[in-house]
């Protein structure tokens, strides 16, 4: 049914220019930067985490709102490299179920950051939920960085007319 | 060197049973996303204390951010393994493989720099309170570091393309392949 856009978006001069481009700063580069910016996002919110569940107690957990850019940055690196890829190869993702799992995971990790955020922004000392939330950061990071991984091994169609 | 890769790839493929267990069905995938865990873990530490090196979170004393090492150390373990567990797997996809010698070569600058950073600086930075700004070595070192395991994801990202293929007589080498000598 989507195939008509699909294989508009795979013909498209972008996309042509990602998948087959030898250049370096196409397909390559791309995926690079996309795990740099997972390794700075979920690196830095693990690394909160583990704060929260009782690691390196001297940091006070207000401080890692200065690792804050750095994440950002990360996560925006990864949603401009995230959309690039996907107009590259749309029929790999967008039929493959794990693809919307790894969204989903993601979302969820985004909605538990900002509430760890906003629980612990300010100096006095965050509430035990935290370390629930904590737990649940780290299963989501995992859960999404697994699924992400095994988009490669659970795609079925490549592009409209090449199978994986 | 190529005699030495030519040893390394045999000795490598010497662990069948490695390579019968990486050869089930799951068990790449699964070890791929170990490694991209650890590659997490390993990264998020390192970026964190780095950072704290080269001035971000001053308020913060180092030594509390010291404790974070410990997860770096713990990534890199579990990518130690598991990237171990790829090369047994399919040692010549590796030793052959100009990414990642690029690769190796910066995680053994990445090693040098963390020797040197405990050997010279680490007794000074250690003592810094909060507000206190590391010596500009201390910050080389931090910013040394970042670009190295930087460097090490991106080669490793490369691997992929970079697969060598077995040299045929008379062949021209590919822009992304280089070829094994047999």
């Amino acid at each position: 049914m989507l195939d008509p856009w699909f294989l508009w978006i795979e013909s498209s001069a972008f996309s042509t220019w990602v998948t087959e481009s030898p250049s370096l700063f196409a397909f390559p580069g791309i995926l690079a930067a996309h795990t740099i910016g997972l390794g700075l996002l979920a690196g830095l919110n693990a690394a909160l985490d583990l704060r929260l569940l009782g690691v390196a107690r001297d940091i006070p957990t207000h401080a890692f709102t200065r690792f804050l850019p750095v994440m950002w940055l990360g996560l925006w690196v990864n949603v401009l490299s995230g959309i690039v890829l996907l107009l590259a190869y749309p029929t790999k993702a967008l039929t493959n179920p794990v693809f919307y799992l790894k969204l989903a995971l993601i979302a969820v990790a985004l909605v538990i950051l900002r509430s760890i955020l906003r629980r612990t922004a300010t100096p006095v000392p965050a509430p035990g939920v935290v370390k629930v939330l904590a737990v649940a950061s780290l299963v989501s990071w995992v859960g999404a960085i697994t699924a992400g991984r095994l988009l490669a091994y659970t795609c079925t169609r490549l592009t409209v007319d090449l199978a994986c | 060197m190529v005699q030495f890769q030519v040893w390394l790839e045999a000795a490598l493929r010497s662990f069948r049973q490695v390579a019968a267990l990486m050869g089930q069905e799951w068990s790449w995938p699964i070890a791929e996303s170990v490694h991209f865990v650890g590659l997490t873990l390993l990264f998020g530490s390192i970026v964190a204390w780095d950072l704290r090196l080269l001035g971000v979170a001053r308020q913060v004393p180092i030594a509390a951010f010291h404790r974070l090492v410990p997860f770096a150390v713990m990534g890199f373990a579990i990518n130690a393994a598991s990237g171990t567990f790829f090369l047994m797997t399919h040692p010549d996809q590796y030793v052959y493989n100009p990414a990642f010698h690029l690769k190796v070569l910066c995680l053994i600058l990445a090693g040098a720099n963390v020797v040197l950073f405990y050997l010279t600086l680490f007794r000074r930075v250690k003592r810094l309170g909060p507000g206190a700004q590391g010596p500009a070595l201390a910050r080389l070192s931090g910013a040394i570091s970042l670009a190295l395991w930087t460097i090490v994801i991106v080669a490793g990202r490369m691997i992929t393309f970079y697969r060598p293929t077995v040299c045929r007589p008379g062949e021209a080498l590919g822009f992304l392949a280089s070829c094994i000598v047999r």
